[in-house]
């Protein structure tokens, strides 16, 4: 399992990188792992707003559908349209597919850093 | 750990409300607990959590014949129900979700009543190779459910009239249903009914979690709560206008010319449209395509939007045909 450092991760199991200011999020490897085989990604609109703990869109994988829950609040700058043929992106590379880029951000979840993500992880299992 | 067993059968036939209910129960199922709800939808046609209604089935046709059509929370195909068909759901904490544990109530129930049935991936369970239960799954804030149809006498004409696409050419991004062969159990071993499986459910419940069942009564329930969440699964907006943008065209050859009509959806209603015609008298196509934005998707919506064009008075008959055609 892998759990880049450079990243922020939620409890929900979403990760969050902070590129000046855009929040970019996707789910982590252990969210696609727990997940199988994704079949489809149900993705919000540009402009739409988020809210941190709320969910922004959801995962159809073999195994069931999963909300995805924002890690932040603030509004959609970007969705990565490439998931909508290619959902399986989510499995094969979860740190290269980012779903939604947010921007005017003002507020966050409790965000784990990787180590205390990877601890996290291990208490879930 | 489940250490309570708790269990519901509702009497409602009524998909929107029964949809409610399971989202209700599972959002409130408490530690340590897991309820097997059991539930009946008269004459109804449920899509999985991300398919394109008019992909799956033809919907103008289906709710003119009285039929509903609901979106469940789960992923996967299309079913249809009616009330030979019994659905079952098991809500519990994530933490406790065991699909080969819970799959084998359903196992256990079918042995009980003299069918042996097997699992065959994680969306079916089969008996002599032929399907009679289609399985899915719903996980959300820690909660899950995994719920399931079980074919005991449903109508299979009304199945695979109404599992069926409309004609139009529609390129929509969605999950595709799986066509399978099915059977109904009652062809496998007579004496089994509605009633008969609800009770060998309970009792498998019972067997394989090692406990008593206790009935939850509808009085603890929040009705309100329940309420809020039926008039979402019944709105339009769920049901039809869950999918993203997506194009449809349709076209034909009539006495007077041809005649192709684009639409755009979204979010269920036409947000665009294009109508083509080589009819000497074309003077109809832009009023049409005006009146037709802003339409929902539905046979009876488009064909008033039709006949309201005074231009289109000549025609407004066979464009009227042509979309019931579709099978919208």
């Amino acid at each position: 399992m892998n759990y880049p450092n450079e990243l922020s991760y939620s409890k929900s199991h979403e990760w969050v990188k902070n590129e000046d200011g855009v929040y970019v999020v996707g789910i982590s490897d252990f969210a696609q792992h727990a997940l199988g085989d994704v079949v489809f990604v149900n993705l919000p609109a540009e402009g739409d707003d988020v809210t941190a703990g709320a969910a922004f869109g959801d995962v159809e994988s073999v195994k069931a559908v999963s909300d995805l829950v924002s890690p932040v609040s603030g509004t959609i700058c970007a969705v990565n349209e490439e998931l909508v043929d290619s959902p399986e992106l989510l499995n094969s590379d979860p740190y290269g597919a980012w779903i939604i880029k947010v921007e005017n951000v003002n507020g966050t979840e409790d965000l784990l850093s990787a180590a205390e993500y990877e601890a996290f992880c291990k208490e879930e299992k | 750990m489940i250490d309570t067993l708790l269990s519901y059968i509702t009497d409602s036939m009524d998909a929107h409300y029964n949809l409610a209910v399971e989202e209700y129960l599972t959002d409130t199922v408490q530690e340590g607990q897991c309820i097997l709800y059991l539930w009946q939808n008269r004459h109804t046609v449920v899509i999985g959590r991300n398919q394109n209604a008019w992909q799956e089935c033809r919907t103008s046709q289906f709710s003119e014949n009285g039929g509903t059509l609901a979106r469940r929370l789960s992923g996967g195909g299309a079913v249809y129900h009616d009330m030979g068909n019994l659905n079952f759901t098991f809500s519990m904490p994530s933490v406790d979700y065991d699909l080969a544990k819970q799959q084998r109530v359903i196992v256990e129930a079918c042995r009980m009543l003299g069918v042996e049935a097997e699992i065959s991936g994680r969306n079916d369970i089969l008996a002599l190779g032929r399907k009679f239960s289609g399985n899915s799954f719903y996980s959300h804030a820690g909660k899950s459910f995994h719920n399931g149809t079980l074919l005991i006498n449903a109508d299979m004409t009304k199945m695979s009239l109404y599992l069926a696409p409309s004609k139009l050419k529609l390129e929509a991004k969605g999950v595709d249903s799986v066509r399978s062969h099915v059977v109904n159990l009652s062809e496998l071993a007579p004496d089994i009914t509605i009633a008969k499986m609800s009770e060998a459910m309970v009792r498998a419940f019972s067997a394989v979690y090692g406990g008593q069942v206790q009935p939850l009564s509808a009085s603890s329930f929040d009705k309100a709560e329940i309420e809020r969440r039926r008039a979402r699964f019944a709105s339009y907006e769920w049901v039809y206008g869950r999918n993203a943008e997506f194009p449809l065209s349709m076209e034909e050859r009539l006495a007077w010319g041809g005649i192709t009509i684009r639409l755009n959806v979204q979010q269920g209603v036409c947000t665009d449209a294009a109508v083509y015609t080589d009819a000497m008298d074309a003077e109809f196509a832009l009023p049409l395509r005006e009146a037709l934005c802003g339409s929902r998707l539905d046979t009876n919506a488009l064909c008033e939007r039709v006949q309201s064009v005074q231009t289109c008075a000549p025609y407004a008959a066979d464009i009227c045909r042509m979309l019931r055609e579709q099978n919208l």
